[in-house]
């Protein structure tokens, strides 16, 4: 009985179709269950992520009818009616085990080489585990899985590096100052990015957070979701006396930091390191200001182009990542006898 | 003995030389790789170097330092010993990357012919108190080198981070703040032994020749070295004049050092008797 995999996925379907099909955590355990009662297959688990809704079984049909039954029963789930034809997609062995290993490595990640995907992959294993729709097959291919998972991210680079504008920033802060864990962080205008970066520092110890903002209120509520201080827009720059790392993303049509306003706020600071985040297009800070002492400034291409940088790397592992996983999974398909029908090797339809 | 102390601490400069080639490798790969294989050169290098060091010593029983050479043969060593030491931990293997140049401008500096002057009868420091203060003065270089590297480090990191960002936060140097922190206090460890040896140099001066202070080129430089240093420090502490400024500040003193250490010594009457003389207190 081989191995098969059904699913659709960030490669072939909108997020409108994908959160059409997207299963609750409560709602696995059943789904599970009628899929074995309806005989559809004798092992399963389901990977239902932002992602990804996959199915992978073990059945004794032959993939094709597995397949189209399968489709049915997503259908029927959550009473989908129209056609659903490039959206899909199915696997059959060795592929349906490549592609278990590549999305426990990331591979097929919309982040090439993110790592939340392993987490989700064996919460959902976990979850058909206990409630008993394992055997033998899924549970030998999922563990190894597991194991290829962490093989390639020890031996490959796929996974190095930051490949978002807020984690960037954060490894820049790491690679300026000495530990972020007594750093003061400003918000100056309250954009989602900035957000997300100030959370991402947060999260690596810095100490305390203030924003800034033109509209008070939006500035009060930002800085108690992050369990910080609000400042008046008017009275940023008296802040900044104890302020390590600014993060800059107003509408303003014009620069609101500039040589000279920094130059004597560098002075009150004791000339410490001040690292400059600025994500607001147009610019919020003249990028004369880098030219001056212990001044570090990024805009938003610095940081993005640095994120692409980290991308184009994990790119170059992909080759790498594809042999081990190929090999891996050869491995684990010549350690147990060939289907008892004639199984089809290549892929019964969709991409991939 | 199968090596001479010249010719093993020759073969340690070539290490020293093949270090330095492979740190450019290193410096244009932007610090990616644990560079054990720079370390390895660099342990070499050390055991040669030691190697040397004992050659001289052993014979004399105290640490040798009686010319320029043994002088420049003991700064290199404090500087690849702590280096050696540091190495262990990973992270801060790529020390070695700056420290190999310099390591490799000494090492020749301290082959070139007329500095290894013989002493065989009167050695320039003898006494205990005499040897206490050129060790003391020596290992002052050698935090002075370690604070230069550590500037250096500052320096490309610094760079790299406002002109060449990708290559800075690839990189596997430490943060800068860190390299700063260093720096001071490298500058600070140096500038305190700097401060005891002159003293202890005060004091046999006033035993052997009678007077605290003499007209002297040697001891123009080392205070001259004392006030450059203390400028750096107080300048970075009061006047907050820190980063990119105290590394060049560090580099431009640690390069005057070297560059002139030679000829004060050279020149000085106290440092060389023997071409220079100068009346000893109670003889005529």
């Amino acid at each position: 009985m081989p191995i098969l995999v059904l699913g659709l996925s960030h490669h072939t379907a909108p997020v409108a179709l994908r959160e059409r099909f997207a299963f609750a955590d409560a709602r696995v355990p059943a789904t599970l269950q009628a899929l074995r009662q309806q005989g559809l297959a004798e092992e399963a688990v389901l990977l239902s992520t932002c992602n990804r809704v996959e199915l992978y079984v073990v059945t004794n049909q032959e993939p094709p009818r597995a397949f189209a039954e399968l489709q049915g029963f997503l259908q029927q789930c959550h009473d989908y009616h129209e056609p659903l034809r490039e959206q899909l997609y199915g696997l059959s062995e060795p592929q349906s085990v490549e592609h278990l290993f590549k999305v426990a490595c990331g591979l097929d990640s919309m982040v090439l080489g993110e790592t939340e995907i392993l987490g989700q992959l064996k919460k959902a294993y976990d979850l058909a585990l206990q409630h008993r729709h394992t055997g033998g097959r899924l549970n030998r291919a999922f563990q190894r899985a597991f194991s290829v998972a962490k093989h390639v991210r020890t031996e490959t680079k796929i996974q190095r590096g930051a490949t978002s504008v807020a984690a960037v920033a954060v490894e820049l802060a790491e690679k300026i100052f000495n530990s972020l864990s007594d750093r003061q962080v400003m918000v100056i205008g309250a954009g989602d990015t900035s957000e997300k970066a100030a959370r991402a520092l947060l999260s690596r110890g810095a100490r305390s957070i203030l924003v800034s903002n033109r509209s008070a209120a939006r500035a009060e509520a930002l800085a108690e979701e992050l369990g910080g201080r609000a400042v008046r827009f008017e009275d940023w720059a008296t802040e900044f006396r104890q302020t390590d790392i600014v993060i800059s993303s107003t509408s303003a049509p014009h620069y609101i930091l500039d040589r000279p306003k920094l130059t004597p706020l560098m002075e009150q600071r004791g000339n410490a390191p001040l690292l400059l985040i600025d994500i607001a297009v147009p610019r919020d800070i003249d990028p004369e200001v880098n030219y001056l002492a212990n001044v570090f400034l990024y805009n938003v291409d610095d940081l993005q182009a640095i994120a692409d940088n980290y991308l184009h790397q994990r790119r170059e592992e992909l080759a790498r990542c594809e042999a081990i996983i190929r090999e891996r999974a050869r491995a684990l398909l010549a350690s147990r006898p060939p289907p008892t029908f004639g199984a089809d090797s290549q892929p019964a339809f969709g991409h991939e | 003995m199968l090596l001479s102390d010249r010719q093993a601490f020759g073969i340690a400069v070539v290490l020293y030389a093949l270090s330095a080639v492979y740190a450019i490798l290193l410096l244009r790969r932007g610090f990616r790789e644990d560079n054990w294989i720079n370390y390895l050169l660099l342990l070499g290098a050390s055991v040669f170097h030691t190697g040397a060091m004992l050659q001289r010593s052993l014979p004399l029983q105290r640490c040798p330092i009686n010319n320029l050479y043994e002088a420049m043969l003991f700064i290199g060593w404090t500087i690849v010993t702590s280096y050696v030491l540091v190495g262990f931990w990973s992270k801060l293997r790529f020390l070695g990357a700056f420290a190999s140049p310099l390591l490799l401008a000494i090492g020749v500096f301290a082959l070139m012919p007329g500095l290894d002057q013989p002493y065989d009868k009167e050695p320039n420091f003898s006494g205990d108190w005499l040897s206490l203060h050129a060790a003391l003065i020596l290992l002052s270089y050698g935090a002075f080198g370690l604070s230069c590297v550590a500037a250096a480090m500052y320096l490309t990191q610094e760079h790299d981070l406002k002109f060449n960002k990708m290559r800075a936060v690839i990189s596997l140097m430490p943060p800068i703040q860190r390299l700063e922190l260093a720096t001071g206090r490298l500058l600070l460890t140096g500038f305190l032994l700097l401060t005891a040896g002159l003293a202890i140099g005060v004091f046999t001066l006033k035993e052997t020749h009678g007077v605290y202070l003499m007209r002297d080129l040697k001891i123009f430089w080392s205070g001259l070295v004392w006030v450059g240093c203390l400028g750096l420090l107080v300048s970075r502490w009061w006047f907050a004049q820190r980063g990119r400024r105290l590394a060049w500040g560090v580099v431009g003193m640690f390069g005057f050092v070297l560059l002139t250490f030679w000829g004060s010594n050279l020149l000085s009457g106290i440092h060389n008797p023997d071409l220079h003389p100068v009346p000893v207190a109670g003889r005529p």
